[in-house]
């Protein structure tokens, strides 16, 4: 009977028809009044159709089956996981700790070392903050590196105005860390190394076994931001020998607004909660656990175990597919980072003799970044690419393009259409263009004001 | 799922269910699920044609049969909410 229905629904009535019928009063404060039917107008910019999305390190598309795990609990199965007393709480804490050993099967860890918390951001604070105030008697050095994520950085600027000390180890023009000089920077009083796993904005892989190596030599905890890393390569906490590892949901085709913290028992870690409350998490993440959200994190854990093979494959060739493309027509492309240790979702471009904010303007039907989406309203050129070295014209130029489960080969070869179409028009507008094709090495020029 | 006992599917079945995979992937309103869909679904019954062994094939075609409910699902999910400006993938050049 429902599955009559539901096929009556789909092949009768078209999307907009259906969207009409269950319109109220609400849908003229929905968020949606600037679609029109013939385009998009927001921020000034009419585009005509939506954007195809290469922007998966930002964020990334909640997977259907994602969805259909996690809408059963914002319906009839609404409980808190934390009541004990009835069945509502009884089947939202069995479905939340399913969840916990899902993200936890994906990591190779025990259920009981997962923490949820709110996100990648939360879990980072957790580690950097929580741990050294744990151990604030006897630690007060932090070792942590340039490219971190924002988030990281600021816990490390926030301790230090607390008196803690912290080493920003640099790195090298592939953007991967020093291993001799980590080893030189660790002292006896160092409480926390955070080192990211795979870069937000270069797709870099940092060679975390061999971090982990000289933690364990040290006796030093380390922290592993894994937000990017997860379900993308191989995670593994053992062999990383991490003792906290921040995981993010919705870069993994999850919800939003949930992420995950791990925490070694074996040896244990013990940090400070940063948000005190009921005691829920065993006291490090007081709050109500959000059911959905936990479920829907759950479940992507499990669909990455089950497609990291296929969907690796696949956009590893859709990266060759993109560079090749771009190469092909355009020279001057720089890959910013290492390109033997790197994400394959991850390609960080700089475009010589081509401004960047004007390229990012003129590619409005493909939604790309210039780097970090929490950086990426400000006109500064990324502190990543800087740690790296590049110069300040190419990392003003630079677009990373995000490559994800659901990218198409003919979003690829459309996205490389319209990167080559811009990037020609703005050089033929540029007179540095001009200038280095007439051999005028533009380094050399003493410019008026500087 | 009763369906999912000892015997392996019959070739009819296995069909049947691969047709009324990509129908349905057809039905989402949004272009790369819809293309991942169709995608996903001829690369894992390729992936799984030479199997063998029936409790191995009776396991990929429930695992297929439960696939098929979620993306009836959320293909009407999906209408339901479905933006009134297609993907510029959608929109042909005319």
């Amino acid at each position: 009977m429902a599955s009559q229905f539901l096929r009556q629904t789909l092949i009768k009535t078209k999307p907009s028809t259906v969207i009409r019928r269950f319109s109220t009063a609400a849908a003229v404060a929905s968020p949606t009044g600037y679609e029109e039917p013939t385009g998009v107008t927001m921020k000034g910019v009419k585009i005509s159709g939506r954007p195809l999305y290469l922007d998966t390190q930002a964020t990334t598309p909640v997977d259907p089956r994602v969805l259909d795990s996690m809408l059963p609990f914002y319906l009839s199965r609404y409980g808190n996981p934390h009541s004990r007393t009835h069945l509502y709480g009884w089947e939202s804490e069995t479905a939340v700790e399913t969840a916990r050993a899902q993200v936890a099967a994906l990591i190779g860890a025990s259920p009981k070392e997962i923490v949820f918390t709110s996100g990648a951001t939360e879990s980072n604070n957790i580690s950097v903050k929580g741990v050294m105030h744990f151990y604030k008697e006897k630690k007060r050095h932090v070792i942590t590196t340039q490219t971190e994520h924002k988030c990281v950085l600021d816990s490390c600027r926030h301790l230090q105005q607390e008196g803690f000390e912290v080493t920003y180890l640099p790195v090298g023009s592939d953007g991967l860390i020093d291993l001799d000089r980590l080893r030189k920077e660790i002292r006896p009083d160092t409480g926390l190394v955070s080192i990211m796993a795979v870069n937000n904005e270069i797709g870099v892989v940092q060679p975390l076994e061999e971090i982990g190596k000289i933690c364990k030599e040290f006796n030093v905890p380390f922290h592993t931001d894994a937000a990017q890393a997860l379900g993308k390569i191989k995670v593994d906490v053992d062999k990383w020998n991490v003792s906290l590892m921040s995981l993010s949901g919705h870069k993994i085709y999850g919800p939003k607004g949930v992420g995950a913290l791990y925490m070694r028992r074996r040896p244990r870690i013990r940090v400070e909660p940063q948000m005190n409350g009921g005691g829920q998490e065993r006291g490090i993440r007081s709050g109500t656990v959000p059911t959905p959200l936990v479920v829907g994190m759950g479940a992507a854990c499990e669909l990455a175990a089950k497609e990291m093979e296929y969907d690796e494959k696949r956009i590893k060739g859709l990266q060759e597919r993109l560079l090749n493309g771009i190469r092909a027509k355009i020279d001057g492309v720089v890959v910013n980072g290492s390109m033997d240790r790197r994400y394959v979702g991850n390609l960080n471009l700089s475009f010589a003799y081509v401004e960047g904010e004007s390229l990012l303007m003129g590619l409005k039907e493909v939604a790309v970044s210039s780097g970090s989406a929490c950086t990426s309203a400000s006109l500064e050129p990324s502190y990543v690419l800087r740690a790296l070295g590049v110069d300040e014209d190419m990392a003003h130029t630079s677009i990373r393009f995000g490559i994800g489960r659901f990218t198409t080969e003919e979003e690829i070869d459309k996205a490389v259409e319209l990167t080559v179409k811009q990037v020609e028009k703005l050089r033929e507008m540029s007179p540095l263009y001009e200038m280095v094709k007439e051999g005028i090495d533009i380094k050399q020029i003493q410019w008026a004001q500087h | 799922m009763a369906a999912s006992g000892v015997a392996a599917p019959t070739r009819t079945e296995v069909l049947q269910l691969y047709r009324s995979l990509l129908r349905v992937a057809r039905q989402f309103c949004d272009y790369n699920i819809r293309e991942y869909t169709k995608r996903r679904t001829i690369d894992a019954f390729r992936d799984n044609k030479n199997l063998a062994d029936p409790s191995q094939l009776s396991a990929a075609f429930s695992d297929g049969k439960a696939q098929l409910e979620v993306a009836k699902r959320q293909a009407l999910v999906y209408s339901l909410y479905a933006p009134k400006v297609k993907s510029i993938m959608d929109i042909k050049p005319s």
